[in-house]
């Protein structure tokens, strides 16, 4: 584990990943919420799918996903100079 | 008119995430600018995912995905030719054979490498029309985006046009190229998840693809079998006007010599990583066509504006948005919305990059003051942003006064464009073409272009289609500044082949490609080939 190389300096400027994440983060969990307080009947376009809840757990998930990214390789990162 | 599609509060929330995250990311990036290539060229840095993914956004405007889920309707399947034949090859030709001069020789914009191939005509040439064009697509874009958001939410045009431009300009000043990037693979996860909820509903109503094939016509489903001849094709066009005209020479025209898309590339942090760009950008491309074909398959199938049995004259245009009105609930709804406006923000953006690029280093730095320091050109740079905007938004006023415009400069940009991939071609891979075989060589090809526009609407040359027309027209523009340019080279002075070093094929020593063999380009670009054959079969 603590054989991983620091990352050099040199990189791109900011990692994307913290923003999309953040954003996708956001909007899953927004979309979680707004499918649990939302009553049935604004789901007759979506055919009676609770697409907002559904589609909401797995964009969470993408997001949460890109943040343990980054907090993996940051962690990887801390190890390795310790 | 009232607005098609009304909006609640969670979707007014989640567009409003997207513009805060938007300006942070470019406030966070401001302090990282601190040379010119760090603000022009994100300080050639970036690795292969993100210029890949931008890459291809560049080109998923929102305009281009209305527009093909409307082409979707009306024609069927045979749209993936735009994503497919009329993409791949290009792109991958782009990254195995054509990147190692582009990034090899560390040109800064598609025109300087012109200059250093040819001469300083040819990137003057090059380097003006672009710059035009693109500030004038910007404003162009800039109202489409206006337009559209009256129509479907209410909103007022002018209030679109200033909060958009407004947004733009921040991000840009603040973070140029990088945020331009950074911004275009936000809108690619946000096309798929704001879209993918419209394909999986449509489906379902639809009755899955069993009943979609029981309501639509069997010519919906084929994507070369109709293709016999130009009469009985859809398009108008046969599968000679489609592999030559799109496939060839439009394709390659736009993916391997359009600024717009090759910048992605040249940030890149090192050569694999450049010539890798299109290729991984080839995989998401090939299956775009879930996102736009299928909706309009759905539309034509489920909604009664588009039946067969409906009164002929459809605005096909609005397909995409009557297909999120009907099935997306507010929620999901304010994601899809999001996604176009991120389509169009990220499309404003990365015209305006190109743009100040170009004018900074290929007009400003080459003819007006030369040899000024680094930091005055990152303040030009930055200068012109703000210049960029100002002129769009101008341009977009202009626009709203005289709509035909819009199709004008569309079309001049055509006869720029047309040719420029054979001045590419023989400058990369034939040492012999001369810097004046190179100027004269484009400039027919242009007047070629426009020459057959004017046989073409004066009735003399007879299409089936425009869009036959279209891919022609490229194609002759092409052939004559192919012919012309080798003709004037045999009788012209050649350049010294000295000078000639890391930017022609056989005058090159070869880098050798250091990855391991399951990463580089040839490997990976083959495999987009194969799945993009294979493909094609599948949907004969």
């Amino acid at each position: 584990m603590t054989e991983k190389k620091p990352e050099p300096r040199k990189g791109h400027f900011l990692d994307l990943k913290i923003p999309l994440g953040g954003l996708l983060g956001f909007y899953g969990a927004a979309l979680v919420l707004y499918g649990l307080l939302s009553g049935k009947e604004i789901y007759g376009r979506s055919q009676g799918i609770n697409i907002n809840l559904i589609w909401g757990v797995f964009i969470l998930a993408v997001g949460l996903a890109l943040l343990l990214a980054v907090w993996l390789k940051r962690s990887a990162r801390d190890d390795g100079k310790g | 008119m009232a607005p098609v599609i009304s909006l609640q509060l969670i979707d007014y929330a989640i567009i409003a995430g997207y513009i805060l995250v938007m300006v942070i990311v470019g406030y966070s990036l401001r302090k990282y600018m601190r040379t010119g290539e760090d603000f022009f060229l994100a300080g050639r840095s970036l690795p292969g995912w993100i210029t890949g993914l931008a890459f291809l956004s560049a080109n998923l405007g929102a305009l281009e995905v209305i527009g093909m889920v409307a082409n979707s309707a009306k024609y069927g399947i045979i749209t993936v030719h735009f994503y497919w034949i009329g993409a791949i090859p290009a792109m991958i030709f782009l990254g195995i054979f054509m990147m190692p001069f582009y990034y090899g020789s560390k040109v800064r914009t598609v025109p300087e490498y012109l200059k250093l191939r040819y001469n300083e005509a040819t990137r003057g040439l090059n380097a003006i029309s672009f710059a035009v064009m693109t500030v004038l697509m910007s404003g162009v874009s800039l109202y489409a985006m206006a337009l559209l958001f009256k129509l479907m939410l209410g909103w007022s045009l002018t209030a679109s046009i200033l909060f958009a431009a407004v947004v733009v300009l921040l991000y840009v000043f603040w973070g140029g190229l990088s945020s331009s990037i950074y911004n275009e693979v936000i809108q690619f996860f946000l096309i798929w998840l704001g879209l993918l909820p419209v394909v999986f509903l449509g489906l379902k109503s639809a009755g899955g693809f069993a009943g979609l094939a029981r309501k639509l016509p069997e010519a919906f489903f084929h994507a070369w079998k109709n293709l016999g001849s130009s009469a009985e094709s859809p398009l108008g066009v046969s599968w000679l006007g489609v592999v030559f005209g799109l496939g060839f020479v439009l394709s390659f025209g736009y993916w391997t010599t359009d600024f717009l898309v090759v910048q992605r590339a040249l940030a890149s942090k090192n050569l694999t990583a450049a010539r890798t760009t299109p290729i991984l950008a080839a995989f998401p491309k090939i299956l775009i066509p879930i996102l736009v074909v299928i909706p309009g398959l759905v539309a034509v199938a489920v909604l009664p504006e588009f039946s067969r049995t409906a009164p002929p004259g459809a605005e096909y245009n609005s397909a995409l948005i009557l297909m999120m009105s009907r099935f997306l609930p507010n929620g999901v709804l304010g994601l899809a919305i999001t996604a176009l406006l991120a389509s169009f923000m990220s499309g404003m953006a990365g015209n305006v990059t190109a743009f100040n690029t170009v004018w900074t280093y290929d007009i400003y730095a080459s003819y007006i003051k030369k040899g000024q320091s680094d930091g005055h050109y990152l303040k030009v740079g930055k200068v012109t942003t703000v210049a960029g905007v100002l002129i769009s938004i101008g341009t977009a006023y202009i626009v709203k006064q005289f709509p035909n415009l819009m199709d004008f400069v569309q079309l001049i940009f055509s006869f720029f464009n047309a040719p420029l991939f054979a001045t590419f071609l023989l400058g990369m891979f034939w040492r012999g073409a001369t810097p004046w075989g190179g100027f004269i060589g484009l400039l027919s090809g242009i007047a070629a272009a426009a020459g057959h526009y004017i046989l073409y609407k004066t009735g003399v040359l007879h299409y089936a289609s425009e869009m036959g027309a279209n891919f022609y027209q490229a194609w002759w523009a092409w052939l004559t500044d192919f012919v012309v340019t080798i003709a004037v080279s045999l009788f012209t002075a050649k350049k010294d082949p000295e000078s000639l070093k890391g930017l022609v094929y056989g005058l090159t020593p070869l880098t050798r490609e250091t990855a391991k063999l399951w990463l580089r380009p040839e490997v990976w670009g083959s495999l987009a080939l194969v799945v993009m054959l294979v493909l094609n079969i599948i949907f004969w």
